[in-house]
This record gives structure tokens, sequence and C-alpha cells, in this order.
């Protein structure tokens, strides 16, 4: 008999709330955390909005104060969600074997901060102001904080928290862009189902909101340069839309075995019923238009879950409000869901939060077994004129209460990885 | 049902050493060093100048959807290419496409600090006072950043570029556990195989850190051996003199494959995947467990997961750094396990030839290991003089040695507390 993993406990912090339950009632109220960038002075540059985290305060989740100067942005929002996760599992006071407690975390490229960086390139210039890496060597680099290099490693995520929980069980970080947090969802509940941890946190964190990243990610035309209100820019399958907004923050789950959480009286949410993960092989740089990559990477969750696609409730987009996903993925999801295709409700919450990348699949993940516990579905808000190929029960505006047993949760990665979750409600 | 049995049918490597898997093998057992001082940049006022650099890079053919392939890319494609054809599977090759994977450890692109100059002085003239305007930084960044190449720096790039070009359409992802990460690869990739998640991984690691922000962060951490004029000497792990590793750069690229759908497409099997081991250090960010005891747990682990006795293991490829902390922490930990020189097996360390390849460590080491199995001859520990009271051990020094062995164990254990141990066995038939 396969080992059965079920969710335990959860932690968030969004752009629209700064703990799971937060982020979820904002999301079933269709409220945008999406607005003006208040981190830096953006004006003047052609994107000036974002999902930014306000209000969050990291040393309400880190309990050793000095190890606040080596986390960034990301690291922190990582290091808060597993706390809360950890709280409401009630495994802060009934600790898991550390030997068979591990971490998989989604994450990703950390960016490189003018503040950081800024003191030593402009160290390192000669008469002429032209870079002398001569003088970095002599003078620039010696302006760099000494331990930036621990700030800058994805896998520094995992590693605090594994430190401030003692979770000394396998360890790993995806850095899949887009879809590695559903990925490390994914991992995780491999690694209990094959019998080598009782308890794994898993999740993503991600903060890229500065102006490097953005600089990039707007040439690449990626991200949209709406002028609208900035809560209505990010409009997954929306005839108008034209870009995704970036998003920053991090979701973490408690999973573990049946067994283990039956054992100790856990609450369980939802079971981690199927994992799949496919890449397209098509072209580096965007989807498959017939969404080939997409379907693989949905069947093989379905077939890893046991039930057919006719089992499937609800679908958790990725949905990322660009041209090219949300056709691509609309063609994906029609092809799996069948007949039923206009009859089952797929939304996407990056109409909420923006596109959180190596979080992104973690708070899709949550939102999926949320809807499962409450009965209720989250809208895709900013769906005033539905795109003519975007042909799918998007759940336009308003959240929908109905009965959730099973979700697909879908992350579509910009380079063609694939991953998705099917997730079920317990006893299923 | 039986377990499904995993084999490595192909392999693939870029070091210091050179490009090729059997020029990688020849001069490891010569014993020879790809440390030489680096002459990408001009490093003559940075306190480390020597490094495991790749003269003159490998070509790799350029994929027609991007302007300029990130060096942890290029690596990867040629390492990748070379491990696919070695394993038979090239056009032709007789594996389903949907069931070929790709699960890599990656670094990311460089960050070419120089690129941001032009913002940097345009944020500076703003900010004035030696504050830095964001505003300013941003809107000249606008007019300076070429977003193909830093699109490029992403550390997934190197896998996505990889699957793309060998046409593989099964589990993909890419990982980075720091040092650990190439190792981790094939571990995951093993257990993905065994649960009949694919029937082809190809699995291992790509790095390249030789570049200004890194050389200054490592030598800030005091990590790196300032052994500036000796370059070929410099890596020297488990000696007394050591003082640091040394970075290198490349990429190891292993072919895993399902046994049976090896056998029936006769591929050449050369050796067999069997454990795998995972744990966490929790201990610091910085350093490793001073006592070893998580790195032992996950030997442990492997070898259980292997079902075999320390006993059986015939050859150890250490991790082996050349810091102070790695050495002797590894060398406590074998000897729980294995008990003391005479009793423990044969240990080396690799890194005294190519320097440390941190997320493509791993995989290089694990090629050692199945050559190791395949030839019967253990590559050295070279630059190993001076004995170390607390590093006791038979390091294999100086010199490769032939002996027929079993089981080989790769070690890998990455900054920041990650512990991966792999297990190989000589493919003997089945």
């Amino acid at each position: 008999m396969r080992r059965r993993i079920v969710v335990t406990g959860f932690g968030a912090v969004a752009p629209n709330g700064l703990d799971a339950e937060a982020f979820w009632a904002a999301c079933i109220a269709g409220r945008s955390g999406i607005e003006r960038i208040a981190s830096f002075d953006a004006s003047g540059f052609p994107v000036q909005i974002a999902g930014e985290v306000r209000g969050f305060r990291a040393e309400d989740y880190v309990p050793n104060r000095k190890s606040l100067k080596i986390m960034g942005r990301n690291i922190r929002f990582g290091v808060a969600a597993a706390q809360m996760a950890m709280v409401q599992s009630g495994l802060k006071e009934s600790a898991p074997d550390p030997e068979r407690f591990g971490i998989v975390m989604g994450s990703g490229i950390v960016p490189t901060d003018v503040e950081e960086i800024g003191p030593a390139v402009a160290g390192s210039l000669d008469a002429q102001g032209n870079f002398d890496v001569r003088r970095f060597g002599e003078s620039g680099q010696k302006l760099l904080f000494p331990l930036w290099l621990l700030k800058h490693l994805p896998n520094m995520v995992a590693a605090h928290v594994s430190i401030i929980h003692d979770a000394r069980g396998c360890n790993n970080t995806i850095v899949t862009a887009c879809s590695a947090s559903t990925q490390a969802i994914g991992e995780a509940a491999r690694i209990l189902e094959r019998g080598d941890a009782d308890v794994m946190l898993a999740g993503g964190s991600d903060s890229r909101i500065d102006p490097l990243s953005l600089v990039a990610y707007h040439l690449l035309g990626a991200v949209s340069r709406s002028t609208r209100p900035p809560a209505e820019v990010s409009r997954p399958f929306e005839r108008d839309r034209d870009g995704f907004v970036l998003g920053e923050g991090a979701a973490v789950l408690v999973l573990e075995t049946e067994e283990h959480a039956k054992a100790r009286g856990a609450t369980i949410y939802a079971e981690v019923a199927g994992y799949g993960s496919s890449f397209d092989a098509f072209a580096v740089t965007k989807p498959e238009p017939d969404g080939r990559g997409a379907i693989r990477s949905m069947r093989e969750a379905l077939a890893d879950a046991r039930i057919p696609a006719d089992a499937i409730d609800y679908v958790s987009a990725h949905g990322t409000s660009t041209l090219l996903n949300d056709r691509a993925e609309t063609a994906a999801t029609r092809a799996i869901l069948g007949a039923r295709a206009r009859k089952v409700p797929v939304s996407s919450i990056k109409s909420m939060i923006g596109h959180l990348i190596g979080a992104a699949g973690a708070m899709e993940a949550l939102v999926s077994v949320l809807a499962i516990r409450d009965g209720v579905v989250p809208p895709t808000i900013n769906m005033d004129h539905p795109d003519p190929e975007c042909d799918l029960d998007y759940v336009p505006n308003r959240a929908r209460e109905m009965k959730v047993r099973k979700v697909l949760s879908n992350s579509f990665g910009f380079g063609g990885q694939n991953a998705s979750l099917v997730l079920s409600e317990y006893p299923g | 049902m039986t377990a499904r049995r995993v084999v490595v049918t192909g392999m693939g490597l870029v070091t210091p050493l050179g490009s090729g898997l059997e020029r990688n093998w020849e001069r490891m057992l010569a014993g020879a060093s790809g440390v030489r001082p680096i002459s990408r940049l001009d490093v003559s006022t940075m306190e480390v100048r020597i490094a495991g650099e790749i003269v003159p890079l490998p070509e790799v053919p350029e994929d027609a959807h991007v302007r300029e392939l990130g060096i942890h890319s290029r690596f990867a494609l040629v390492a990748g290419r070379e491990a696919w054809a070695d394993a038979g599977l090239g056009p032709g090759g007789g594996a389903d496409p949907d069931r070929v994977g790709v699960f890599l450890g990656s670094g990311k692109g460089i960050v070419e600090v120089d690129r941001l100059t032009e913002a940097v002085k345009a944020a500076a003239r703003a900010g004035g006072a030696g504050a830095l305007d964001k505003n300013a930084f941003l809107l000249r960044a606008l007019e300076t950043t070429d977003p193909y190449r830093r699109h490029e720096e992403g550390y997934e790039r190197s896998g996505i570029h990889l699957a793309a070009a060998l046409g593989a359409r099964g589990p993909f992802w890419v990982c980075i556990t720091a040092c650990a990460a190439g190792n981790h690869a094939l571990g995951e990739a093993f257990c993905a195989i065994r649960r009949g998640d694919a029937e082809v991984v190809v699995a291992g690691g790509t790095h390249s850190q030789i570049d200004l922000m890194s050389l200054a962060g490592y030598a800030t951490l005091g990590a790196l051996s300032t052994r500036n004029d000796e370059p070929a000497r410099a890596s020297r792990p488990f000696d007394r003199l050591r003082n640091g590793f040394i970075l290198g750069e490349g990429a190891g690229v292993l072919v895993l494959e399902e046994f049976e759908h090896a056998r029936r497409r006769g591929a050449r099997i050369r050796a067999e995947v069997v454990g795998y081991g995972n744990t966490a250090d929790c201990y610091r960010v910085t350093d490793p467990h001073p006592d070893g005891r998580p790195a032992e747990a996950a030997m442990r682990r492997a070898l259980a997961s292997a079902g075999i006795a320390p006993s059986a293991i015939g050859y150890i490829n250490a991790h082996g750094t050349s810091t102070a902390q790695n050495d002797t922490m590894e060398t406590a930990a074998i000897k729980r396990i294995f008990g003391p020189r005479g009793e423990a097996p044969p240990v080396s360390s690799t890194k005294s030839m190519v320097g440390h390849l941190i997320a493509a460590a791993g995989a290089v080491e694990a090629v050692a290991c199945v050559r190791a199995l395949e030839e019967g001859v253990l590559p050295p520990t070279i630059n190993y003089e001076n004995e170390d009271p607390m590093c006791d051990l038979d390091y294999v020094p100086n010199e490769a040695r032939e002996r027929r062995i079993d089981f080989a164990m790769n070690n890998s254990f990455g900054f920041g507390g990650q512990n991966i141990v792999t297990v190989f066995r000589r493919f003997a038939g089945a």
C-alpha cells in the first residue's frame, strides 16, 4: 500500500494578507494586493506597480535577531511562513523526530540590490568613470556587505528554516522559476511516500520586486505596462490583459504521512494525492501554443492520484495574465477536462497577488487546500471581457461557494517546465 | 513486484582538466591539476588569484532562441550531450521522450557587476553625498541592461537548455543545494526512476563562480586558499597545510536508466546506483557541524538504502574540500562508521585536482566513482604531503591505485548544511 500524504498546517505571507487566513479572506473577497511600488521610487519607469508585501515585521518570526542581518526579504518571508505553519500544525508543541523531519522549498535568484552593490561599483571606477577591475580588488570589494553571499544563495531559505525548527532530514531547494514551489510540494510528498521522512515543510518564497529584476522583466515584454489602477492590471484570461504583475511572498505547507498525522491527532485539511511534472521541449522562452507539455504534467498528476479528470472539481490555474500563457493553458485545461471543460471552475489568484515566481505554486496549492476546507473557490478578478479564445469558467470576479473534493493546481514555467498537483479532501 | 533497478549508461564531463570523459579520467589517474592563475579576469588586486578555470571555454552550438547562453548552460550542454551520446541515446536511441527526465543541480550565470556601472553612476550623481538614488538607477538600467543576458543568468536555464537540446519531455527540475546539488540531482533521479516516474533521467550538476563577486564573497568568508604562487599545489584536501578550497568550474552529467530499459536496448551498463541519503546539519549557515554527526547520518542512510554493510564499501570519494573544517569533520564521520585506518576503505578527493565545482562537484565525483568501479583503479588525492593528526585515513596519496572494488560511496556536503551521499555498485551482469 502506498503511503498517503496529508496537509496538516500552513502559513503564508502575501501581498493581500500577512498570514494564511488573512490572505485567504482577501482572495475570497476578491481583494487585490497590487499597488504602486512603495519600496523604491519607480516614477518615470514604464512599470510602477507590483504585489508588494506591506507591514510585514520579520522580527515577529525570527527567533534570533542577529540572523536578520543575513536574511534578505525572500528568506524572511519563507522563515515567517514556515513558523506560522509549524504553530498552526501543532508541531511546535509536539515536535517531530528531527531525523525524520525535512524541508523542500521553491526559491530562486536573489536580486542584486543597488544599495548592496552600488557602493562597491562606485568604489571601483577609474578617473574616466569606467569600471576598473583592479580597483574593485583594491577598494570596491571592501564596500560590499561582508556576508552578502549568504543572502544570495537560494538554499539559505531552507537552511534557516531547518536550523530554526531542527529539521535534520531531507533538505532540498528547487529553483525552476515559476514552477519551483509546486515541484517543492510534489518532491516533499515523494520523500514522505517512500518513507524517508514523517513530516516535511514544503512551499516557496520569493521576492524580486527590485529595480534590476523589474527592468529585465519589462524589457523581455513579460510584465504589464498598463496604466489602469493597479488593482485592475492583472487580468488573467481577460481580453485586455497585457502581461503579468510581479508579486512577492511565501507559502509553506506542513505535509505528513497519514499515519504520523493520525498518531498525533493532527487536524487534516487535505491530502496531496498526485504530482506530475514535464518539460515542453518546444522553445526555451515560450509555452507550446497547444499546451502539450502542460497536458502531460496534468495527466501525470491525475494518473499519480489514480483518478480520472472527471473527478476534478476545481482547477487552480497558473493564469499569469500573459497572452501566450493564458491561451496555451486554456487549450491544455480544455483538453484535460474534455466534455466538462466549461463546467469546471478554473481561477487564477494571480489576478489579486500578481506572479510570485518561486512562491507562486505554493500560494496556489494553499488556496486549493483552503477551497477544500471551506467549500468556496476564489475568483479571477478583473474579468470584464473574456478573451474569446479563453472560454472556460474562470469564476469571474466573485468567489463561489461549492463543494470542492479534488483540485488540480498547475504551474507552467516560462521556459517549458510544467508541474501539477492533485489535492484532495480527506478522507477522500 | 520486484524493485526497479537503476543503472548508469552514459557520462559526460567538462572540468578544469579538460573536456570529455576519457581525457578527464586519464588526467585524474595521472594526478594532474587543473588549477591555474585566473586569466579570464584581471585579478591582480584580488586576494585570491587562482582557480580551476576552464581555458578555453568549450564551444557549444548556440540555441536559436537566445543570444547569450549563461556559462552554466554552456557547461551543461557540453557534458550533457556527451553523456547522451555515450549512452547511445542520440537519434533513434530508443527512449520515449515523454519518459526521459532532466534533474540538474545548477548554479546561476555570472553576475557581471561591471555592467551595472552606468546605472550606479547615475544613481550616485542623483543621490549626491554618497547616497544612491534608486529611481535614477532604475531609469538608467532601463537603457543599459541586456534583458536576455540577465534572463539567462537564472538557475533553471541550464536545465531548460539541456532538456530542450535532448528533447527530454519527462520529469524536470533544477535544484540548488550549494556544494551538494549535483549529487542531490543524482540521488533524486535514482528515486524517480525506481518509483517509475521516468525510464531515463539525465542528471548531474553545472556551475561556475569564477567571477568578481563570488571571489570576493568566498574570500571574505575565509573559505578560499590564498596559495596564489603555487596554483597546482593549492588544493590539498586532508593535508595538514591545507588552507581553504579552490573554486573550480564545469559540469558532470550522468544518464541514469532503469535496468530493464537499458538491457532491452542493448545499452552498455557502466555501474548501478544503489543508495542515497540526505540530511541537514541544523547548525549554522556558514559552517559544517563540527562533530560531523549529520554527515555521518547521511552516509548511514545511504548504506541502509543500498542494503549493505559499511565493510562492503571499497572506496569513498570524499567531499574533501581542502578546508580545515570539512576535512576534519568528514574524517571523523567516516571513522565512526568505517573504523580507523586499516579498517576504513581508501578515501580520496578529486577536488585536489579540479578544485571545488560547487553545484557540479558531486556529479563530477560520481563520474570518478563509476570509472573507479569499472576500471578497478582509484583516483588519488594529490598534494598530500603532510599528515594531519586530525585526518588520519588512507587518502590514496598522490598516485592512483589499482584496487578492484564492488561499491563506491560519493559524499557531498553543501554550504548551508545539506548532506548528500550516493552509493554506486560495480555492474557485473544481471
